[in-house]
């Protein structure tokens, strides 16, 4: 044991202080998610402002700007009507919101007769259809409370809201399982380098003229990766819970064993690549040749669905899509693209297929 | 500390008898017999490409022969070669070091392979002299010390025999000399010392015995005097070449017993040096020259190997 733990040892060791491969698989997966995540939240559910133009300027239009000030992720701009559809024209405010002068007196009058309700203007942006649908929501739902105030009767009816999970993800507890799956295939693609920037140094060779069996060899390599592995998986879930909240849902062992499976996966995979590169230089070039399909056409960024059919047919046959989407079951939930024994089934697979092929071919002088 | 000689009674540390292996068509060793004595430093002496690697990775079990004998601290070194890894000590013709890890370090790691253990990491550090990079990363060690650090991990399990393959190549000449007392160091010690080298010079110095090896055979093999004294009861007459005097006439004066060319210059070796240089002038004269630069001297081994080869032995 104590060959395997120092060997181990010494490959976190060299693994530390190599800045290309920790850049590779700790930073560069965090880059992904901030910035992806930033991207993609920043006009999502977040703040809603409309300019607010009172021409009435009455206790009663006052009130109703409260009451819109009031609602959540809503945030008003004061402004005359001019600036306020600049300011609409230029993409800072979502809607432009006009109170008309003689507003207040109008509602004061509105239980004496029938008369023609009071207008308020409105202005939104046609081609946006969401924003637009989302401010009528919000202007929906404020009036509504104005007309039954005025009409003096209490609500008939009102909403008990419970919450239940739905299918379909944020983009960002989209993303952070499937960052993941891409984090843990580069740790075990990567594998390959040092492997052959051994071989190719003979350090493999002098290793191979001490009592240092082979299966410890291997065994430290595996194991200072699961390490790594685990590492990864606890940085990503802390920045997406913490920076995005993201909730994982899933159970411990479960993520754990995938993971630990997908990681193996890979660095067999690692090892097919470190079986036919000669050189340091040729293993570089082919871990990208495979890292770059398997990061961009197994739906790490896109659900697999919304790619075009030629392109859904190469992500069935990527094994990344099945750890990612495997990691997405487990971690949040969401539609699944193969049942989870599925994913579990072709990455045991792809692990043996790659086991056998590196063992066949990867010589160690 | 040191390993004790072993063989049970014969005294020998290795035994090697018609050793083969081959590569496709290239014969890397081919059919070669030697001794090595417990306690003696034994050089295996030739060119690049003579087969010196292939013989030593077959002794230290890292390669299968195809046929013959490689009988290593008794044990069979093509069929139990993790028996005997952990009694020898082998330091490779590159340094072969984890290029990111520091002296220390990478000490550290190769103790942990071993049960037993001779000298601590800073004894070793220390013998060395490599107390002021204890903390540096290999990849920052100059050549000299990169091969002192090779020659001290061979030593982390005080190995009953230590393999040095070319452990001087590429040094400048300082660091070899620092490199041969380590050796000799070693070898007032006691320790069974093989080591391959293309360095006449190194031959002489560190080793006991030794055998030269071109083209995957041996030529000769003995101590130094034995091997110069087996072929030169005879002097080397130097002399820069002379255009129109070819090699046959001059093979034919008087006392003449082979000639060779090295640089540019003849060498013949002879046991009659005034009948010799006297054919020579006269040869020389019907040619229309005389012999420039002409020495005479007692043969070393470059010349032994000279003869034995008619090429010259350099890097």
């Amino acid at each position: 044991m104590r060959p395997l733990i120092q060997l181990t040892i010494a490959n976190i060791r060299s693994f530390a202080r190599d800045r290309a491969a920790m850049f590779w698989t700790l930073a560069f997966p965090l880059i992904f998610i901030l910035m992806f995540g930033a991207i993609f939240t920043g006009g999502g559910s977040a703040t809603r402002t409309f300019a607010w133009v009172d021409l009435d300027g009455s206790a009663a239009s006052a009130s109703l700007r409260t009451s819109f000030a009031g609602l959540e992720n809503v945030e008003l701009t004061d402004e005359a009507e001019a600036d306020a559809l600049a300011a609409m024209r230029e993409g800072d405010v979502r809607a432009v919101l006009i109170v008309p002068d003689g507003y207040g007196a109008a509602l004061a009058a509105a239980g004496d007769a029938p008369r023609p309700p009071v207008t308020i203007t409105v202005y939104t942006d046609p081609t946006q259809q969401n924003q637009t649908a989302d401010t009528f929501r919000f202007v929906d739902t404020v009036l509504g409370r104005v007309n039954l105030e005025v009409s003096g009767r209490g609500p008939a009816v009102v909403p008990e809201v419970r919450a239940v999970q739905t299918e379909s993800l944020t983009f960002i507890s989209y993303l952070v399982p499937s960052i993941l799956g891409m984090a843990l295939m580069q740790l075990g693609v990567f594998a390959a380098i040092p492997l052959v920037a051994d071989r190719e140094k003979l350090i493999l060779k002098r290793l191979s003229a001490t009592p240092l069996r082979r299966w410890q060899l291997v065994g430290s390599n595996v194991l200072m990766r699961l390490l790594i592995a685990i590492g990864q998986t606890v940085i990503i879930i802390a920045v997406g819970a913490l920076v995005f909240d993201v909730q994982i849902s899933g159970s411990v062992p479960l993520v754990a064993g995938l993971v630990i499976l997908g990681s193996l996966a890979f660095i067999s995979l690692g090892y097919v690549i470190a079986a036919f590169a000669r050189t340091e230089d040729a293993a570089n070039g082919m871990t990208s040749v495979v890292q770059f399909p398997l990061m961009f056409l197994s739906g790490t960024f896109f659900p697999i669905d919304s790619m075009p059919e030629v392109l859904k047919g190469v992500a069935r046959v990527l094994p990344l899509t099945y750890l990612a989407d495997g990691l997405r079951q487990v971690m949040v939930g969401g539609t699944p693209f193969a049942p989870l024994w599925v994913c579990v089934a072709v990455l045991a697979g792809f692990l043996i297929l790659c086991f056998a092929i590196a063992a066949r071919f990867f010589r160690w002088t | 500390m040191v390993g004790a000689p072993t063989a049970s009674g014969t005294g020998l540390a290795i035994r090697v008898r018609d050793l083969r292996k081959t590569y496709g068509q290239t014969h890397a060793v081919d059919g070669i017999s030697f001794e090595v004595r417990a306690g003696e430093v034994f050089g295996l002496l030739g060119p690049n490409g003579a087969g010196k690697t292939t013989t030593v990775e077959i002794l230290e079990g890292l390669r299968a022969s195809d046929a013959g004998e490689a009988t290593v601290l008794d044990i069979d070194a093509n069929r139990s070669p993790e028996a005997l890894k952990p009694r020898i000590g082998v330091a490779l013709q590159t340094a072969s070091l984890y290029p990111k890890l520091t002296v220390t370090e990478v000490l550290d790691l190769f103790r942990s392979f071993y049960d037993r253990h001779g000298h601590s990491t800073g004894e070793l550090i220390e013998r060395f002299d490599l107390g002021e990079k204890r903390n540096s990363q290999t990849r920052e060690l100059s050549g000299g010390q990169r091969q002192r650090l090779a020659v001290a991990l061979a030593l982390v399990n005080d190995p009953e025999l230590v393999f040095l393959d070319e452990p001087t190549t590429g040094l400048d000449p300082a660091a070899r000399r620092s490199l041969w007392d380590v050796v000799l160091d070693l070898r007032r010690q006691g320790r069974t010392i093989l080591l391959t080298t293309h360095y006449m010079e190194e031959a002489e110095v560190l080793c006991d015995r030794l055998a030269i090896m071109d083209h995957g055979r041996i030529l000769e093999s003995g101590t130094v005097k034995e091997l110069v004294g087996r072929h030169f009861h005879d002097r080397a007459v130097r002399f820069d070449r002379i255009d129109g005097l070819a090699d046959a006439p001059l093979a034919a004066l008087a006392g003449v017993s082979s000639v060779a060319h090295e640089n540019g210059e003849v060498v013949l070796y002879t046991r009659d040096v005034p009948g010799t240089i006297e054919g020579l002038l006269a040869a020389a004269e019907a040619a229309g020259s005389e012999p420039e630069n002409l020495t005479i001297r007692r043969p070393t081994l470059e010349d032994v190997f000279l003869a034995l080869t008619g090429r010259a032995l350099r890097d």
